[in-house]
């Protein structure tokens, strides 16, 4: 099949990408302004292929400055027009305190806890924590929107769909580019009517490739198409994709007795481990989005996001705007966290990448749905150039049109400046602190820096992270219970480091398999092959730390037999990506590379309110 | 005072139906509520001696169609049929079993004679002219209470929302309505009843218990294999030593139709809950389901619930069954089949 | 048969099943909260329908599929995006409100008039499809009503399988009572057939089928008529979720023979 243009993936890039192109696809006497290539006496043929089932479905709440977005949308009330979305009300940052004494806090972690406690008597104080009394000007989010980034996508595909110039695609993955040497010439979805091991059934499709002039590829850090094309180019020199994080929310509607207010933005730190990063966010309608960030350089194997979610959600600071409260809707994503370090090539002959895979998350001011968006906007602006112009999509006029855009745009200057803010992580959480601190005040000019190494080579074994904890007997001894359960090792870890039993009531706290079902449960069609396979299933045999079950945000890896490799259930995946970060093994002749293998698949969360 | 007619209809052996004596219940019921006149009519084969069979409900007035054009379910002749029997009881208030004859043609004889209609009425009540009505909408989540006060107005009752009329019977001195089917309205023919295989014999509305089996059972179990066969096994001779229904998940039943090995003897006609029915029982045995409220739906109307689960918080259960027993349903029910068989 | 099938399926959208549903009072009668935002999906009998319908359409050379949505312009354009790769159809859009409390008498009457609009319909060749029931309204008699005002007198409800014969007869297959089937013969279209679920998988998505729809797909949602659908007829009094939590024993530690021994007991009491 032919287009003109074809995009994989369609977030918040794509939306802004094809909301300005769509603009100037026809011309005022409406007549199409140019026309197609591949159907001549056609208007521009555009495609958009969507791996969820539906727009908008899995991504998550956001606070944003929303500058791009509003660009866009002159003369809108965005907050008004978009459902669950509401202008930025009071912002606020609380450090919490460890109300349960089970918090991994190193002597560098407690030193804070007392400077903390010790400002307490300049500082707000809330149950368990205290509030930072000012907040740096690089991380305030105001003016701008609280939102629900699958409200907001459901409503700008609408937007896009009602124009009739694009055609989007949700439950169709993309499996790959479609390369002639390091030309792209269109995209191959994923074959449908295959068994788990993707051997062709009754039902057999195999997935049809789709020509095209341009591939936008947009598909996030995770995404099938996009991690090919960097593993066909590599990097270039000096970019790295080290730094990850795994952002798991929830949606909940709050108690009557709740009296935040929509826009409410509270972010904290400190809790359930030092390392986690919490947010709330306040819809309209009582309606809050929550969650935390598990980040890469958190360096333990037990990162059991869903149970720490639990945790966090239970801290006084928190709990007292959450009891008797509803829990609606759950998912989780993989944020790419090295930000531009982290960027691709940006362009090549057929082909551009936008959005989070193209390396604009803004990981000084913690932004990223703005700049993915804006992203969007220069490309299209590039491409209508381009269009007027009747040239063809190279590497040379991409990078005449896009790239010098980006590079001239504000978006890749403030890039820049947070480039390294996030590198003290890499040593500990206060010099990760100092070194943000010390990027956004100095605007760039003093850094903290360090060297970092691949995720997969910072996972400790489970000796060293328990010793203190847990006798090496005690250890091996739930090791292999786990082992003999085919159990993950986190709740027993966590029980045994002190960490109390999540009180489940099914409304609010339930178990991570109920949590499957709620906001339109967990699914995927039938007919797709596993999508998370190991490249190396030898590795997976020497493995102990077995991180990728540890992490998994939907329990859909779970201990196989013994010596084989963890089980998958696609059914359960949400699609996070966040095992292919987390695995410890990695491959002998890529170190920069783990043993997990991630690919397109269907199927993930049916909500799109997060 | 309203006119209230029971439209019945026998099977084809000339017996009323379960579901037809519990409508009649409801029919008396609320005439006495409304303090209004009751007819009754019976279509099918047999209607005369069917309605001598109920002659001592206290109806003013019985009316049939025995011709033999009514003797199979079909849609023309039967919406013909009663189309003439509402007209000839000047009907105001209609009640009908919701039985699969009724639920396909009364629609079409309620747009012949100008009245509405509503179907899977699971409470109907009166006083005075007014009628009042129960059903559930968006598929058993949300019970909707209304009226109408436009007539006639037909209301089909599901099976089981009132004990069946019992009485004397005696002689109805029914009057049989003329009806002038066409050769139109007998374009389709009726071949007959096929009854599902011997083997896949598992849908028994009348048994007290409801078996509900849930994708577990296809899964992995503890040795790390599924064990597919041994689980259709103790299914079927769990059926048969408990003379139970079977139900199924959807997701026991979309494994199916994706071409997985999984249990023969299941089909889409087995599933209970959100997109499958609702089945009425006594009781409610579920295993290896897991699932939230839409599938929960399926067991909305079992009385008595148990479940047998791995996970003692799951959704399925908690709340929703009277027991749940935390233990490995393979284990658990070679125990119960050895027991009941002893 | 020599022309093949006219076949125009009724079918709209109903909010994605595993949603979680909440009664609200509005000033057009009662309604669900967020409505406007659940996400969608094409009514599950429906779809099976249309699938039939395509799949019917693919052996019978000459036939040809419709399908007629009665929703809310947006939600619909939106429905398209996961329906129009599964089957080839020509899109008739309603504009209206896809509540399930909406009236089944007010929705026949708008799907008849916009089925009797379709240019070319020829009665003899038509196959009136749909669903059984909706997993909104879940009124179950919809299409019969259709069928009524289309003068259609052959009509079958809870469809599992059609056949048809060379000459363009075909045979049914409709569920009944106690897991049966009554099986019938009729001699020609035009007949309603109310779908259950059938035997077809859920096709794959295809991107060729996906893209020709479309191009019929937006023209059809702007051509899309208002039908003035609503609560009718119906006097809502109350619509409410009821209370259904039980006290629930867990039962952890027995045995597998105690359990069996309560499960038993309780079997037989």
């Amino acid at each position: 099949m032919d287009a003109d243009i074809v995009c994989v993936g369609f977030g918040p890039a794509t939306g802004g990408f094809l909301t300005t192109l769509t603009r100037a696809l026809m011309n005022p006497d409406g007549t199409p302004a140019f026309e197609s290539k591949v159907m001549p006496g056609m208007p521009l043929q555009i495609m958009c292929y969507e791996r969820a089932d539906d727009i908008g479905f899995g991504v998550s709440g956001v606070v944003t400055k929303g500058r791009a977005i509003r660009d866009s949308f002159p003369g809108v009330d965005l907050a008004k027009e978009i459902p669950n979305a509401a202008e930025t009300g009071h912002e606020t940052v609380a450090y919490l305190f460890d109300p349960v004494g089970a918090s991994r806090r190193t002597a560098s972690t407690k030193f804070m806890d007392g400077a903390f406690k010790a400002g307490g008597c300049i500082m707000h104080k809330g149950p368990h924590g205290v509030e930072l009394p000012w907040i740096p000007p690089f991380l305030r989010k105001e003016p701008g929107l609280v939102m629900s980034m699958g409200s907001f996508m459901s409503w700008v595909g609408n937007q896009l769909m009602g124009t009739g110039l694009v055609q989007i695609w949700p439950g169709t993955p993309v499996s790959a580019p479609v390369m002639e040497g390091d030309r792209v010439v269109g995209v191959r979805l994923a074959d449908q009517g295959v068994d788990k091991k993707g051997s062709p059934e009754a039902a057999f499709m195999p997935g049809m490739d789709i020509h095209a002039r341009l591939t936008v590829v947009a598909d996030g850090p995770v995404g099938a198409v996009g991690r090919k094309l960097d593993r066909h180019f590599g990097l270039p020199e000096g970019n790295h994709q080290h730094d990850w994080a795994v952002g798991m929310k929830a949606v909940v509607e709050l108690p009557a007795s709740c009296d935040l207010k929509p826009g409410t933005v509270i972010h904290t730190l400190g809790y359930p481990e030092p390392e986690i990063f919490g947010f709330l966010y306040v819809y309209p309608d009582r309606t809050a989005s929550l969650g935390i960030f598990v980040p890469s350089w958190m360096d333990t194997p037990i990162r059991t996001s869903y149970r720490y979610l639990q945790h966090w959600m239970m801290h006084p600071y928190i709990w007292r705007y959450l009891e008797g409260g509803t829990l609606r809707s759950w998912g989780a994503k993989s944020l790419q966290e090295s930000g531009v370090r982290g960027e691709p090539f940006l362009v090549g002959d057929g082909f551009a990448r936008i959005g989070e895979g193209s390396g604009t998350t803004n990981v000084l001011t913690n932004s990223g749905v703005d700049e993915a968006w804006r992203s969007g906007v220069l490309l299209a602006e590039g491409v209508i150039e381009l269009l007027k112009r009747d040239a063809e999509f190279t590497k040379a006029t991409l990078t005449g049109t896009y790239v010098r855009r980006r590079r001239a745009d504000a978006l890749d200057s403030e890039l820049q400046v947070a480039k390294k803010a996030r590198d003290g992580f890499q040593k500990n959480f206060m010099m990760g602190l100092m070194g943000t601190g010390m990027t956004g005040i100095t605007n760039g000019a003093l850094n903290l820096s360090v060297e970092s190494c691949p995720p997969s080579q910072r996972i400790p074994p489970l000796e060293s992270v328990c010793s203190g904890r847990l006798t090496p007997a005690k250890l091996a001894e739930t090791v292999e219970a786990c082992a003999k359960a085919k159990q993950p090792l986190h709740d027993a870890l966590m029980t045994l480091a002190g960490w109390p039993e999540i009180p489940f009531d099914g409304t609010l706290l339930m178990s991570h398999q109920d949590v499957l079902f709620k906001g339109g449960k967990v699914q995927a069609a039938g007919g797709f092959a596993d999508h998370v396979t190991f490249a190396r299933p030898e590795l997976c045999a020497t493995c102990r730390e077995r991180t990728c079950i540890e992490i998994c945000s939907a329990q859909a890896l779970m201990p196989g037999e013994e010596g084989a490799t963890p089980e998958f259930d696609r059914e359960k995946c949400i699609h996070c990506g966040a095992c292919i970060w987390s695995c410890s093994k990695a491959l002998p002749e890529d170190r920069e590379r783990a043993n997990i293998e991630f690919t397109a698949g269907s199927g993930g969360l049916h909500s799109n309110e997060n | 005072m309203a006119k209230i007619f029971a439209l019945l209809h026998t099977e084809s052996d000339g017996s009323l139906p379960k579901a037809a004596r519990e409508t009649l219940a409801a029919a008396v019921n609320l005439a006495a509520q409304t303090g209004g006149a009751l007819t009754v009519g019976v279509l099918g084969a047999g209607a005369a001696a069917a309605a001598d069979a109920v002659a001592g409900c206290g109806a003013a007035a019985f009316i049939t169609v025995g011709d033999h054009a009514v003797a199979h379910p079909r849609y023309a002749t039967d919406a013909a049929a009663a189309t003439a029997l509402v007209q000839a009881a000047g009907a105001e208030i209609v009640l009908a079993p919701n039985t699969s004859r009724f639920a396909r043609c009364l629609p079409g004889a309620a747009h012949r004679v100008g009245a509405q209609i509503d179907t899977h009425i699971v409470a109907v009540g009166g006083e005075g002219g007014a009628v009042h009505a129960q059903r559930w909408f968006y598929r058993q989540r949300i019970l909707g209470s209304f009226s109408r006060t436009a007539r006639p107005w037909m209301l089909l009752v599901d099976g089981g929302v009132c004990p069946a009329w019992q009485g004397p019977a005696g002689t109805a001195n029914a009057q049989e309505v003329p009806v002038a089917f066409t050769a139109e309205d007998q374009r389709t023919t009726v071949k007959g009843v096929q009854a599902p295989a011997a083997d896949a014999q598992t849908i028994r509305p009348d048994a007290v218990l409801l078996f509900v089996a849930g994708a577990g059972w296809t899964k992995k179990q503890k040795d790390g294999q599924a064990h597919i066969g041994d689980a259709g096994v103790l299914i079927q001779g769990f059926l048969r030593s408990a003379k139970a229904s079977l139900g199924s998940s959807k997701s026991l039943v979309d494994i199916q139709s994706e071409g997985q090995e999984t249990l023969s003897f299941m089909s889409h006609m087995n599933q209970v809950g959100q997109t499958g029915s609702t089945p009425r029982h006594a009781k409610g045995l579920a295993t290896c389901c897991h699932g939230e409220e839409p599938h929960a739906v399926g067991w909305r109307f079992i009385n008595e619930r148990r479940a047998v689960n791995l996970d003692p918080n799951c959704g399925w259960a908690q709340g929703k069954a009277d027991v749940v027993y935390v233990a490995d349903a393979f284990e658990v029910i070679t125990k119960v089949n050895a027991l009941l068989n002893a | 048969m020599t022309n093949g099938f006219q076949i125009v399926v009724c079918g709209s959208l109903v909010p994605d099943p595993l949603q979680t549903l909440e009664p609200v009072t509005t000033p057009q009668g009662p309604g669900l909260k967020n409505e406007t935002m659940l996400p969608s999906v094409l009514d599950p009998w429906a779809a099976h329908a249309l699938f039939e319908a395509a799949n019917l359409a693919k052996q019978i050379a000459g036939s040809k599929v419709w399908l007629v949505s009665l929703g809310p312009k947006a939600k619909l354009q939106q429905l398209m995006m996961t329906v129009a790769q599964k089957a080839p159809f020509e899109l008739v859009a309603i504009d209206g409100s896809a509540s399930g409390f909406t009236d089944a008498h007010g929705v026949a009457a708008a799907l008849a008039d916009a089925i009797g609009a379709i240019p070319g319909l020829d009665k003899s060749r038509l196959l009136l499809f749909g669903g059984c029931a909706s997993a909104s309204r879940d009124a179950s008699v919809t299409l019969q009503l259709v069928g009524e005002r289309l003068g259609i007198r052959d009509q079958f409800v809870g469809v599992d399988e059609i056949k048809v014969q060379a000459d363009g007869s075909f045979s049914i297959l409709e569920r009944i009572e106690g897991g049966q089937y009554l099986s019938s013969t009729c001699q020609a279209a035009p007949a309603v057939l109310a779908w259950a679920t059938g035997n077809l998988p859920e096709p794959p998505n295809n991107p060729q089928i996906g893209m020709a729809n479309m191009r019929g797909v937006m023209p059809a949602l702007q051509k899309a008529k208002p039908a003035a659908v609503g609560v009718g007829g119906i006097a809502y009094e109350k619509t409410e979720i009821p209370a259904q939590k039980r006290q629930t024993r867990i039962v952890k530690d027995a045995t597998a023979d105690e359990i069996a021994r309560e499960i038993v007991e309780w079997i037989r009491s």
